[in-house]
């Protein structure tokens, strides 16, 4: 583990200004669950970093923090998954109040289906056959939550990046960092080079299924194993539309649509889950690949979602997860707005 | 097997029984699988008519997503599942109408169809180019495939723990678990609309988690991840028909479906159940009986 980092956790743990960490452990095998720890010495296990997201952190963060009323705790997350607790937050599902993110300049994930003694063992932020696919556009790799770890452009700090964050380094006795200027730049190159990763791959995506059929073709090899959904931090419903009683079709409906067509898909529910996932996520999307991760048929769920966010936070001027005061776009009423689109 | 044939089955016929006829062809633990749908009331046969075959396996949806698939697809057998290598069923049983033959010890001529019902003979009188049999396929077509399938199905037995071989050994099968629950979604049998593992009453309140992390130093979160297995276990291995998706989906490649598969050979033994064998045999879990399990209770 990084040795500042490994400081700083150790401190804020023992002089308890945390009561508890939120950071990934060793597991059992090649494993990285995360935990949840309050005694010093079960840090020695923590992996901050690990090469692969197994769990959104997120997802694991939602999960035992509704509400948060005494203690606080420290969570170290990559920058999508701290991006994704701010919108987890505006959703009512994370109580921030008592929580501090800490990123650090994310090296991406390696795909969880090539991680491994035989495949790739470590992800390396300078080579993009070693990231999944939505690590390899993320333009959001770092500077997120309320610290963040840099560790690039000559840098081995963590900088703060809100008052409770610099409260947390002052009260630990962590000075402040003169001069940032070279990570800065670091940052700008690099995002420059995703964003242009991202720009393109968003054109192919397009070019490759547009309209109706396009999707129809993207999502031919979809099992219906809702991983996609159950993975991402964002579908948090416990009951989701698709699965409804009402979403079912008689077996008349089905032998019709079979005469009609010549032939029906069963799991008819395939396409209209997807559009409706895209409908309920693309304002929260936080691009962080989770559900294209655990996804068995390889398909590009993350990247087309993704997209769809792109353009319509554009059309808010909304960015998921950046600012934890920005209202969601779908709980906002403005009296005017949206004229374009109205006539 | 990208979706298991009782799932598409049952997604047609949950809500009313087809008033048409419709031909199905299914796999044999397919077939099985959707009676179980029918106990369930996920499903309804009328109207069907199930074609079959003596199932020579299906090969990991995995194996054809990589770019040596047309090799994986010459060396079939050599390629299969898992669970299908080691299932025994692998003969239609008495719900199918037809059965071709497709797996068998020795290769044959042309298309041979087993006939079972009234209704399979008076549709096969059109099938003029197909050698047509009535009656069940005879064993010794396939006695060599279920003398391996056998070893196999031992091997598995021996080599994969279940409950009872420590909890530690189960925490390590399932600790690189990344809760996507594929397998409980791909499972023809986890029919519920709300699985039980996501209700207000099993999942742990953020309070016990905070304290349980008190308590111990640290622990895992999300909480559940065994829990939800051992659950699913408790509540599918007595109908489990062995048909190997849960491992399929899984995407960080856990032996989910072996796990089960083992779990359900050692409790459907002790409740003398045989899962889709015949939609009057009632569910273990649905029948009382004054004394039972001995083996158990003394
Ligand atoms: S939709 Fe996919 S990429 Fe977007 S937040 Fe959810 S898991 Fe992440
Ligand atoms: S994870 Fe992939 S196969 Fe499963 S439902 Fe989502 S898109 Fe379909
Ligand atoms: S538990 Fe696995 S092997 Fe058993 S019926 Fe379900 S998907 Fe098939
Ligand atoms: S695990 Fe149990 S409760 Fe959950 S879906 Fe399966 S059968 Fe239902
Ligand atoms: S499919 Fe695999 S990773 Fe997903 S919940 Fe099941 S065992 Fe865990």
């Amino acid at each position: 583990m990084n040795s500042i980092l490994k400081d700083l956790l150790r401190k804020a743990l023992d002089n308890g200004i945390v009561s508890s960490v939120m950071v990934p452990s060793k597991g059992p095998g090649n494993s990285f669950p995360w935990t949840l720890v309050s005694d010093v010495s079960a840090l020695q296990r923590a992996e901050p970093v690990p090469p692969v997201m197994s769990v959104q952190g997120a997802k694991a963060l939602a999960s035992f923090t509704q509400s948060m009323p005494e203690g606080k705790l420290l969570a170290v997350m990559r920058p999508c998954e701290a991006r994704a607790a701010v919108e987890l937050s505006k959703l009512e599902q994370i109580d921030l109040d008592n929580i501090i993110l800490l990123t650090m300049d994310c090296p991406g994930a390696v795909p969880l289906g090539e991680y491994g003694e035989d495949g790739i063992t470590e992800p390396d932020i300078n080579d993009p056959a070693t990231l999944r696919p939505l690590c390899r556009q993320c333009t959001g790799f770092t500077s997120a939550g309320d610290l963040c770890l840099a560790m690039h452009g000559g840098l081995n700090a963590v900088l703060p990046l809100t008052a409770s964050g610099q409260e947390l380094l002052d009260s630990l006795g962590f000075k402040a960092e003169a001069d940032i200027s070279g990570w800065e730049e670091w940052a700008n190159a690099q995002r420059g080079e995703r964003q242009v990763t991202r720009v393109e791959n968003m054109e192919n995506l397009k070019e490759a299924y547009s309209g109706l059929q396009g999707l129809i073709e993207v999502f031919s090899g979809c099992i219906s194993c809702r991983s996609c959904r159950t993975v991402c931090p964002i579908c948090y419903c416990r009951l989701c539309f698709i699965d409804m009683k009402d979403r079912r079709s008689p077996a008349s409906e089905h032998l019709e649509r079979s005469r009609n067509g010549g032939a029906a898909r069963l799991m008819s529910n395939t396409l209209l889950f997807h559009i409706g996932r895209m409908a309920h996520m693309s304002l929260s999307c936080v691009s962080c690949g989770m559900c294209e991760d655990a996804c068995p048929s390889d398909i590009p769920i993350g990247r087309l979602i993704s997209m769809v966010s792109a353009d319509t936070t554009a059309v808010f001027n909304y960015s998921a997860g950046s600012n934890p005061e920005d209202p969601l776009p779908l709980n906002t009423f403005l009296p005017e707005e949206l004229h374009e689109y109205e006539d | 097997m990208p979706v298991q044939g009782a799932r598409a089955l049952s997604d047609l016929t949950i809500t009313e029984p087809l008033n048409r006829p419709v031909a199905a062809l299914l796999r044999p633990c397919e077939i099985r699988a959707f009676v179980e749908n029918v106990k369930q009331t996920q499903g309804n046969l009328e109207n069907i008519f199930i074609i079959s075959c003596t199932c020579p396996g299906v090969i990991p949806a995995s194996k054809l997503l990589r770019e040596d698939r047309e090799e994986i697809l010459k060396n079939h057998s050599e390629n299969i599942r898992n669970s299908c290598g080691a299932c025994l069923e692998f003969v239609p049983g008495q719900q199918a109408d037809m059965t071709v033959l497709v797996a068998s010890d020795e290769p044959h001529k042309g298309t041979v169809i087993y006939l079972h019902t009234e209704k399979a003979v008076e549709i096969a009188e059109k099938l003029d180019s197909c050698t047509l049999e009535t009656g069940k396929p005879p064993a010794e077509l396939t006695s060599g495939i279920l003398e391996a399938r056998k070893k196999a199905l031992k091997d598995l037995m021996r080599d994969i723990p279940a409950p009872g071989d420590g909890l530690q050994s189960l925490v390590s099968l399932f600790s690189a678990c990344i809760g996507c629950r594929g397998c409980r979604e791909a499972c023809p049998l986890c029919s519920c609309i709300l699985c039980d593992y996501e209700t207000a009453r099993t999942l742990h309140s953020p309070e016990l988690v905070r304290t349980e992390a008190k308590r111990k130093g640290s622990i895992r979160v999300p909480a559940g991840t065994l829990q939800f297995q051992l659950g699913r276990l408790m509540h599918i291995s007595p109908i489990c028909t062995s048909c190997g998706q849960c491992s399929d989906v899984c995407p960080v490649d856990i032996p989910v479906a072996d796990i089960f598969i083992r779990a359900a050979n050692l409790v459907q033994e002790s409740l003398d159940y045989a899962p889709g064998r015949d939609t009057d045999d009632t569910p273990p879990m649905a029948t009382y009986v004054e004394k039972e399990l001995p083996s158990i209770t003394d």
